[in-house]
């Protein structure tokens, strides 16, 4: 791919940004955005700019960037152009972890937790599910059967939701329905920073293997005789992507389609399998898409907003369904 | 042996059940109205007077439905009809309650689901004596309980016309009447289902005579603050980037106004809540003097953790906000969402000691101020 591209693609990145801040229910033009960044933080157009939409367009590119890579990690692992982020059960395991913070406290006799628990304990859902795939996994030396029982904790972990959800009242259901629908909202500044941190971490552990990557796309086999530590490479992986899959859902909710469809679109626009060429581009690309979902979900200038997980899910498979038809198969 | 005797007593409805539906033209064809009785202000029932009884016509039993549903109740019934006063009456949402505790037929209730959301210390001395039979959980009624407890008159509420529910009720003998008071925009439209109750246990006079003193009431409260200056209010919470709020039409937006508050989205009209984003309401209230039901949070701390947006608003920072849930049950119902729709005259006079605080002295009945 020509530099040229790139810079179109960080331009186009930086365009989408701008309009995500400047786009919202409340008309606020580009000068008075900048007269509210830069003017007194007691108005309400300085306190919607600086806590609203910019941690919210901040989330939007660390979503994209982090749940394109889990994406496109577990594509490579499982050498599966369907495999998303989701498919060893974490986004089960964190939606298992709310359900019994917002449903269960009730059944239990304890008192419904609220922000920072429901987080804690998303984060402790997606906990609890990778370690008990990485015990698994110590076991059982197949891919595709870590696959197949990844969806069955996923199965696992929704009929214990519906259980929940079919003996909670009204109010704590609509709580656990709406966290399914994903929101960017809401987050402090504080949050984005625990975030960016993790995709941080992950990012450099994705440094180390690199070269693992490029040569489990040509199979298991081949790769332990090119003398690839297949293990430690497995686990590297799915550690990455439990941190930035689980991370994620626990503070924006399970937000779809991002990264099953990144890789695809990525993989499309670069004629090339190597991961250090794929890693950025599926970052701008996931970035870059989150954040036109997020214009597209606030509806600018109407009262009302829709939430980011029908979104992202209207506008990926239409997009997947495309990718598909125009090149016949998904490139892989 | 239990089991037999239930199984021959199901086996014996069924067949009465098939001969009233046989001659439903019979019983029908001698009834003659006598008089309507007054209804100000529901818009979703009226009630005739007829030979020895009453006949109820539900209008629009649920959100959209254009249906009229018609049910004859008769001193003397004959096949078809249901007896009055009511014996056996079966409940299916807490709103069904207050009438009955303010007729005092409070011993007709011999079934209720989730018993545990009734919070009338009353009907909890009775529920708790065993003498309420729990129908399961949620709205989810127990169909094999509710027919071998065979009531004579099973009241029920429909989100829409699917009611697979009732309509095996009916289908097993049991009269279902649905009541649709949740869906009337007016305060004392609600309060006036009492009436149907009163028709239901033969007490028209006493229902007719309750409604009339919170009609009073209500009027009398509405018009002592008519005259004052207007502070401005705001409503609801958010979940998220999403606030929910009552349109201005709505039953609780009424209220507001009646109370004489100026409602931030008074000019809205609609069914449901509104929802809106949260900078527009952010923008929009604010300024309000006053927050009342902020869902069911219980405390200013509890709000922020969940949204820190909220101390923004000046209702908020000069700590003006008045919540209902707090005020509970023994067993955990809110007993705002048990009694407000019959009592909107403590609504209102709440609403009113919160609004213009200096012109009344009422202590709050609902309502209390949110704390730390």
């Amino acid at each position: 791919m020509k530099t040229k591209t790139y810079i179109a693609l960080v331009a186009l990145l930086l365009l989408l940004f701008v309009a995500d801040v400047a786009l919202g229910s409340v008309y606020i033009s580009i000068p008075d955005i900048w007269d509210a960044l830069v003017g007194s933080p007691d108005t309400t157009g300085h306190y919607i700019i600086t806590q609203l939409r910019l941690p919210r367009a901040v989330m939007a590119v660390l979503t994209g960037i982090g749940l394109a890579i889990s994406g496109m990690l577990m594509q490579t692992l499982f050498r599966n152009p369907l495999a998303g982020p989701f498919v060893l059960g974490i986004s089960s395991g964190a939606g298992l972890g709310v359900a019994i913070s917002i449903m269960g406290g009730s059944l239990l006799g304890l008192g419904v937790l609220s922000g920072f628990g429901i987080i804690t304990s998303s984060i402790l859902g997606s906990l609890a599910v990778f370690l008990l795939i990485i015990l698994i996994s110590m076991r059982i030396k197949d891919t595709m059967g870590l696959l197949i029982i990844g969806l069955m904790v996923g199965s696992l972990s929704s009929a214990v939701v519906g259980i929940l959800q079919y003996f909670s009242p009204s109010e704590q259901l609509r709580r656990y329905v709406f966290w399914g629908l994903g929101s960017l909202s809401s987050l402090s500044w504080d949050e984005l920073a625990i975030i960016t941190a993790i995709i941080f971490i992950s990012l450099i552990g994705l440094l180390f293997i690199i070269k693992p990557l490029n040569v489990l796309l040509l199979g298991e086999t081949y790769a332990r005789s090119l003398g690839i530590p297949l293990k430690q490479t497995r686990w590297i992986i799915i550690s990455i992507t439990c941190l930035l899959a689980g991370s994620i859902t626990a503070f924006a909710g399970p937000i779809a389609f991002i990264g099953l469809a990144v890789p695809h679109i990525a993989r499309m626009l670069l004629p090339s399998m190597d991961h250090k060429k794929l890693i950025p581009l599926v970052m701008i690309i996931g970035a870059s898409l989150l954040l036109a979902c997020d214009i597209v979900a606030q509806i600018p200038f109407s009262n009302y907003s829709l939430p980011i997980n029908a979104v992202t899910s209207l506008v990926g498979a239409p997009l997947v369904i495309w990718l598909i038809v125009k090149k016949r198969y998904l490139r892989f | 042996m239990k089991n037999i005797v239930l199984g021959c007593s199901l086996l014996i409805i069924a067949l009465l059940v098939s001969c009233k539906n046989e001659h439903p033209a019979e019983s029908s064809a001698a009834i003659t109205v006598i008089d309507t009785l007054e209804v100000k202000y529901a818009k979703g029932f009226d009630l005739l007077e007829i030979n020895d009884g009453y006949r109820i016509r539900i209008f629009n039993p649920w959100p959209g439905s254009k249906d009229t549903l018609q049910l004859d109740v008769n001193r003397q019934a004959t096949v078809g009809d249901v007896q009055i006063p009511v014996q056996k009456f079966i409940a299916t949402s807490t709103t069904h309650i207050p009438p009955l505790v303010l007729l005092k037929e409070t011993d007709r209730l011999i079934g209720f689901p989730d018993t545990d959301y009734i919070s009338s210390p009353v009907m909890r001395k009775r529920i708790d004596a065993g003498n309420v039979e729990d129908l399961g959980s949620n709205e989810t009624v127990n169909l094999e309980r509710t027919i071998s407890l065979v009531p004579d008159l099973v009241m029920g509420y429909g989100i829409d016309a699917d009611n697979p529910l009732y309509q095996s009720m009916m289908e097993s003998g049991i009269p279902v009447l649905y009541n649709a008071d949740w869906t009337e925009d007016h305060p004392l439209g609600r309060a006036e289902w009492i009436k149907v109750f009163g028709v239901l246990f033969d007490k028209e006079k006493e229902a007719y005579e309750i409604f009339n003193r919170i009609e009073s009431d209500y009027l009398a409260a509405k018009a002592r603050v008519k005259d004052l200056e207007k502070p401005t209010v705001i409503a609801g919470a958010t979940w998220k980037d999403v606030w929910y709020l009552p349109y201005g039409n709505s039953w609780q937006g009424t209220l507001i106004n009646d109370a004489g508050g100026d409602y931030i989205y008074k000019h809205t009209e609609g069914s449901g809540s509104l929802s809106y984003n949260l900078e527009r309401v952010l923008t929009d209230a604010q300024q309000a003097d006053y927050w009342i039901a902020p869902g069911q949070y219980t405390s200013y701390s509890k709000m922020l953790a969940d949204n820190l947006s909220y101390q923004r608003f000046k209702a908020f920072q000069e700590q003006r906000l008045y919540t209902f849930a707090l005020g509970t049950g023994a067993t955990g119902g809110v007993i705002y969402y048990e009694e407000a729709s019959m009592r909107p005259d403590l609504v209102l006079k709440d609403l009113i000691t919160i609004f213009h605080g200096n012109a009344t002295s009422d202590a709050l009945y609902f309502f209390d101020p949110l704390t730390d």
